[in-house]
């Protein structure tokens, strides 16, 4: 129904374009405030942290710093809102925890994975999720872990393979389900297209599927409800919608899935205001902003009986293309609706604002 | 599509091959046309646009649009799109985004910066968080791999998740062989588990700017579930949100959801709740009018959908819902309201007799003024729109408004007591509608005066406007003209003492009445009620019962009915009956002071007669339900209520202004919004002289005197306003600023703190608390550590109107004991008694006033008398007093004193002693042996205070 002029459906405005003299691996909106930071890796091998503030139509540097090691994904997921410390994975499988005022040295510190830490996430911060603050790794190394800054060098849970079991190369991990101080879930995406979901009150696997091809991002539609949906893109420009309210005892949940980009979907992130609207960030630098429209019915009795989830529908919302290289990382401001910070392999980081999102 | 498909292959089963290449004649207008398979089009696009056939722009165009037709989603009609840029977009659109996005910026800017200051909180958060899960538990990444020797090296710090990851594990194995056996799967997992969400946050502890950002988050949670239809979760959410801070949309969208889930009563409750909060708030109107007709009571919702439509003459919604609900008040009116039965929500606030023709006389005698919100540049609300106000609140259904109401609208409802009816021929005076309304009765009149005023204005010159004309003819409610006649004598009769004429007129009424076979239940009911007052007047106890069980019956929980009838049956001292009916008037009206005085008096009668088990002899007494309530709390209409009747009224201001109000005061108000406070001062000043008892004169001038940098005469203004009007909000706020600018931020704080207090959501107020907060703190640090105690007691006194300071001697309190009330029974006795103690510092007294409170009633007694100072009194009168004692008691009353409604942010401003009080108390408390609570307890207990 909106969609019946082009002026009434959201509009993508690039905002802000910045050149960087590296390579930049995620970009995050710091909460409360209009800066966000770059993560990534200088030319001669080591990592950088940038912080930017936005004013007056432009992205302005406040700070810089170099560390030894590239620097590939961060969060802010499981801190307060007053201390506001990103949370870092590196190069070489350390986690950092950083005070942005004082960014020399952390104020935690773990080796936590034998190789590269590909993917973060965090909960239990910001106010968003009742319960600890904790954040988990992901890593080449195969292992899936759960941190909490309050203990120092080991994991509170660690998702391995068992000796014998191949290790895949894990490319993304989120927190879902948090919905009260004991219930918590992860979910891990792996190369070969395994999702696992874990399930931290019970320290089981909950479940797990294949989407036969590298999973490269997941995220709930939201971390501190009742798991409602999940999202899954994969290598070859395809992802998948997992109604995770009804989880049949054999079928698991129910998805749907839409192809859209036509290489690998690196990015998923859901609007913090609206969990229903969602963008998704490709390879050939474009961004598609989507909705999930639910079904009249979100769960129906099968043929024994039992109940069963039925997928809602996916629609397209608006398309852009904003480079020919890759758009890897992608962050909704969570404060003002609409604004958000993605970067890519070409060297820059961009400042969107997305309009409209409150009447679609 | 598959359909299509299907047809397609039949029409034109040539043409279906999706692998082969498309034949050239089908890229032609006739068969894209004609064709309606969606993929096939998709394929001809495909081709058309890879240009191997050659370029036709237009063909290609018809196929797009061809197939739009079809299927508007196709994945081949979408395009690659630039991003837009500014240029894109219609100019205003971009400044608007512009603009918003500047000022998010810099809103930003101040949050970030307020943030890195304000670090004081963390320490205190983080014991509420959970201890850490445990300790490199493994978890297997797949199902089948849990080898035995494994799980015996994991080391779970904690031994709960060391039980349960076993527990499960064996469950698990066992399922497994189950599943062998016997070939049953176990049941589908539902992750609907908003019973597991807590509807209630404990943000005491955060700063206001993170309870916004949560109020809003869970807000937006809520939205999201009520879009997905999970009403139940979204009712969670709301809650929760409102758990953080109330707002009308979260009250509004719980209402919402309630009505979905079909729990018209909690829908009903956030309503009212919303209508508090905004008066006349659409919708909130919409949805009680909603509410209203699924629970049967169509006039109500008549009511209220006629008043959004008179905002917004065109919503949909409310017309065809009126068009609805007037169609069942038609059919069902016999049955349902003369009966009575089905209408437990009635609307008390109606007047008896007269009350449509009050509403014309209020017009012309006391015009509503505009107000504005607290702080405002403009001033003045006065006494007349202060009872209306009260009358706002009591009437929830937002009537907030002075259009004019039609004829027909009065027939429907005589009770409708909207300003600016039409028919203004008929007056009756202040006196006469009193005498009228409450048959005289000393007690009565308290009660129905309260009433009347409600809606008539307190304060208004009585004997200013004796204009007797009466029009015997003016019509009441639905009664045909013969009828109205009848009333309109009978209560001009009674007006004049005739008590028997009036009763005659009044018979004939109800005779002429049941003869016309009219259906009018509300008119009868007055009819009855006032021959009931005129059956009182003369003795006749008997009648008068028999007529109010009449009116009560057709109009259940009238407040009329149900006092005369009280007030008849403790005549003819059948007291149990006389207390369950003034019982009843008080869960309508709280603030039925007879009433209360009656229930005291007859509750000790009744006590020499039956014995201490009198009350299981008293027959049941009748839960009213919450829509018939009129004081549902006791605090004064909110400024949100005030503003939003202010906005209302200053709308109508031109058209109704000028008739009543006095020139001067006008004159005043003009000079203030032309920003001349001097002469403004002048003018005020006058209408002092002339009338020294208006208090909106008093906070108008205060305002000219801060404008004008005297803070201590603006103080001044501000006290003998509060003399006046205690609970003024304007007057506390002006004071609070007159106290900044004499440099007493701890008495400008805590006149914040009861601005706040009495409504949370004056912005103003929140942020120059927050300034004031961070001067106090500074001062505090610059003074002197110890900095004498009874310096405070001292400024506070200010307030209270005539307590002075009595040294703190033990002489001295024993006197004072007598006149501090020990025995309150509502926050205002309560609040008094506390005063009167604190001030005399007077702890012995505040420990028994406590000991007589129940702990649960501490915080919903001290809502408006929270300060520093008051718990740390109170802190003082517990250890000193209480603890020896009953030990039990205290740790009650602490454990619910935490409760108390702007506790965190008094606990932040508290001094040094002060804080040093309430440490020892904890000290003492923990050395207590009790049965009732442990010394964990108390160390739970003390981290919410410490």
């Amino acid at each position: 129904m909106s969609m019946s002029t082009p002026l009434s459906k959201p509009q993508i405005i690039a905002h802000i374009q910045k050149s960087l003299n590296y390579t930049v691996f995620d970009s995050k909106w710091i909460p409360s405030s209009a800066k966000f930071v770059c993560l990534g890796n200088f030319p001669r091998g080591t990592g950088v942290m940038q912080i930017y503030e936005v004013q007056h139509g432009e992205a302005q540097l406040v700070k810089e710093v170099e560390k030894p090691k590239p620097i590939k994904c961060g969060t802010f997921g499981a801190t307060s809102l007053q201390q506001r410390h990103i949370a870092t994975g590196d190069f070489d499988g350390n986690l950092n925890i950083w005070n942005l005022e004082m960014p020399d040295v952390p104020v935690y510190t773990v080796k936590a994975h034998k190789e590269i830490v590909n993917s973060i996430d965090g909960v239990g911060g910001l106010g968003i999720g009742d319960g600890a603050p904790e954040i988990i790794t992901g890593s080449r190394d195969g292992t899936v872990k759960v941190w909490d800054p309050r203990q120092k060098d080991s994991p509170v849970a660690n998702m391995e393979p068992v000796e014998g079991e191949t290790k895949r190369d894990c490319w993304t991990v989120a927190f879902g389900h948090a919905f009260n101080d004991q219930d918590r879930c992860v979910c891990a995406g792996y190369d070969n297209g395994d999702i696992k979901l874990f399930d931290l009150r019970n320290m089981s696997l909950r479940w797990e599927t294949n989407i036969k091809n590298g999973v490269c991002c997941v995220e709930f539609d939201r971390k501190d409800i009742n798991m409602n949906k999940l999202v899954a893109t994969s290598l070859e420009g395809k992802f998948h919608v997992f109604d995770m309210r009804t989880q049949h005892p054999t079928k698991g949940f129910v998805s749907v899935s839409e192809k859209a980009h036509k290489s690998t979907v690196w990015q998923v992130r859901h609007l913090p205001q609206n969990r229903d609207i969602f963008m998704t960030a490709g390879g050939t630098g474009n961004l598609y902003l989507w909705k999930y429209e639910y079904p009249a019915q979100r769960s129906k009795k099968d043929a024994d009986g039992g109940d069963v989830g039925v997928a809602g529908s996916i629609s397209l919302l608006q398309n852009v293309t904003l480079s020919t290289q890759p758009i890897a990382s992608l962050d909704w401001s969570p404060d003002k609706q609409g604004l958000c910070v993605c970067s890519g392999f070409d060297q820059s980081v961009r400042v969107l604002i997305v309009t409209k999102l409150n009447v679609v | 599509m598959s359909a299509d498909e299907l047809f397609s292959c039949h029409s034109q089963p040539t043409t279906v091959d999706y692998s082969g290449k498309v034949p050239v004649e089908h890229l032609d207008y006739d068969y894209i046309e004609k064709c309606k398979d969606v993929k096939y089009l998709e394929k001809i696009l495909r081709v058309l646009r890879s240009g191997d056939e050659g370029i036709y722009p237009h063909l290609i165009q018809f196929c797009e649009s061809h197939l739009e037709k079809l299927d508007p989603k196709s994945r081949a009609l979408r395009q690659e799109n630039p991003a837009a840029t500014a240029a894109s977009l219609p100019k205003e659109e971009w400044t608007q985004i512009v603009d918003e996005l500047t000022t998010w910026q810099e809103e930003a800017k101040k949050t970030d910066n307020s943030l890195k200051k304000g670090t004081i909180y963390d320490a205190v958060v983080k014991e509420t968080i959970p201890p850490v899960r445990g300790s490199n538990c493994f978890v297997p990444v797949s199902q089948n791999s849990v080898p035995n020797g494994r799980r015996n090296l994991s080391k779970c710090a904690l031994p709960r998740d060391y039980r349960e990851w076993d527990k499960f594990d064996v469950e698990k194995e066992c399922a497994k062989i189950d599943e062998n056996v016997v070939n049953t799967d176990p049941p589908a997992i539902l992750n609907i588990g908003y019973p597991k969400i807590k509807t209630k946050v404990d943000v005491s502890l955060l700063p206001q700017q993170e309870k916004l950002l949560l109020a809003n988050r869970e807000k937006d949670k809520g939205n999201e579930a009520f879009r997905a239809k999970d009403y139940g979760e979204a009712v969670a959410y709301y809650s929760r949100s409102l758990s953080i801070i109330p707002t009308v949309a979260a009250y509004n969208n719980r209402a919402q959801a309630q009505i979905n889930l079909k729990n018209w009563h909690n829908a009903m409750k956030d309503c009212q709740r919303a209508l508090e909060l905004e008066a006349g708030n659409m919708k909130a109107l919409l949805r009680r009018a909603t509410v209203y007709n699924h629970m049967g009571n169509f006039q109500l919702a008549a009511d209220d959908l006629r008043m959004v439509l008179r905002d917004k003459p065109h919503n949909a919604t409310a017309t065809q819902l009126l068009s609805e609900v007037e169609k069942k008040l038609s059919e069902s009116r016999p049955e349902q309201q003369c009966k009575g039965k089905k209408i437990l929500i009635q609307e008390v606030e109606e007047e008896d007799d007269n009350s449509n023709n009050e509403t014309t006389a209020q017009q012309t005698t006391c015009p509503v003024q505009p107000s504005q919100p607290v702080g405002g540049e403009e001033s003045s609300a006065t006494p007349a729109e202060r009872g209306d106000m009260g009358n706002a609140q009591k009437k929830p259904h937002g009537r907030g408004d002075g259009g004019p109401h039609s004829e027909s609208n009065n027939s429907h409802h005589g009770h409708w007591r909207g300003k600016g009816g039409s028919s203004d021929k008929y007056k009756v005076t202040q006196e006469s509608k009193e005498k009228v309304a409450n048959g005289s009765s000393k007690r009565g009149s308290t009660a129905s005066v309260q009433g009347d005023q409600s809606g008539s204005g307190k304060g208004t010159p009585v004997g200013g406007n004796a204009a007797e004309t009466v029009n015997l003819d003016a019509p009441c409610g639905a009664l045909p003209p013969p009828l109205s006649r009848l009333k309109n004598e009978g209560n001009l009769l009674f007006k004049n003492g005739q008590f028997a004429d009036a009763l005659e007129k009044y018979s004939q009424a109800i005779q002429g009445y049941t003869d016309t076979g009219l259906d009018s239940p509300e008119d009868l009911c007055i009819l009855y009620s006032n021959r009931a007052a005129c059956y009182l007047k003369d003795g006749n106890s008997q009648d008068c019962i028999q007529d109010c069980t009449r009116a009560l019956e057709l109009q259940p929980f009238s407040l009329k009915p149900l006092l005369r009838r009280a007030m008849a049956y403790e005549s003819l001292e059948r007291y149990q009956k006389a207390y369950v009916d003034y019982k009843t008037v008080l869960q309508i009206d709280i603030s039925v002071q007879a009433a209360h005085d009656s229930v005291n008096r007859i509750t000790r009668l009744l006590i020499e007669q039956d014995g201490t088990e009198w009350r299981e002899k008293l027959p049941d007494i009748p839960l009213v339900p919450l829509s018939a309530q009129q004081h549902r709390r006791e605090e004064p209409p909110s400024t949100e209520v005030l503003q939003a009747r202010a906005e209302k009224a200053a709308r109508d201001a031109e058209r109704k202004a000028q008739i009543h109000f006095s020139a001067l005061k006008q004159d005043g108000n003009d000079f203030v919004k032309k920003g001349l406070y001097q002469d403004a001062l002048g003018k005020y000043t006058e209408c002092l002289k002339l009338k020294p008892e208006e208090c909106a004169i008093y906070t108008n001038r205060a305002l000219c005197y801060l404008k004008l940098e005297r803070f201590t005469e603006a103080k001044q203004d501000c006290d003998a306003a509060l003399k006046l009007e205690p609970t003024n909000k304007k007057a506390f706020y002006r004071r609070a600023l007159a106290n900044k600018g004499l440099k007493d931020y701890l008495a400008c704080s805590s006149d914040l703190q009861e601005v706040l207090q009495q409504d949370p959501n004056v912005q103003e107020a929140e942020k120059e608390l927050e300034e004031v907060t961070v001067l106090l703190r500074q001062s505090l640090a610059n003074a002197s550590p110890a900095k004498p105690r009874k310096t405070v007691p001292i400024t506070e006194v200010e307030d209270d109107e005539a307590i002075t300071a009595v040294p703190n001697s033990e002489s001295s309190y024993r006197g004072e004991n007598i006149s501090i009330n020990l025995q309150p029974t509502n926050a205002y006795d309560f609040g008094q008694s506390l005063n009167a103690a604190r001030c005399s510092r007077n702890t012995a007294a505040c420990a028994e006033l406590l000991a007589s409170t129940a702990p649960e009633m501490l915080p919903q007694y001290l809502s408006s008398q929270l300060d520093g100072h008051t718990i740390s009194f109170i802190m003082e009168a517990l250890d000193s007093h209480l603890l020896e004692k009953d030990p039990t008691l205290v740790y009650q009353h602490l454990n619910h004193l935490h409760t108390a409604d702007r506790f965190s942010v008094v606990l932040m401003l508290l001094e040094k002693d002060e804080r040093h009080h309430m440490t020892q108390l904890f000290e003492h408390l923990s050395v207590v042996e009790s049965t009732e609570f442990t010394k964990n307890d108390v160390q739970n207990l003390a981290n919410k205070y410490i």
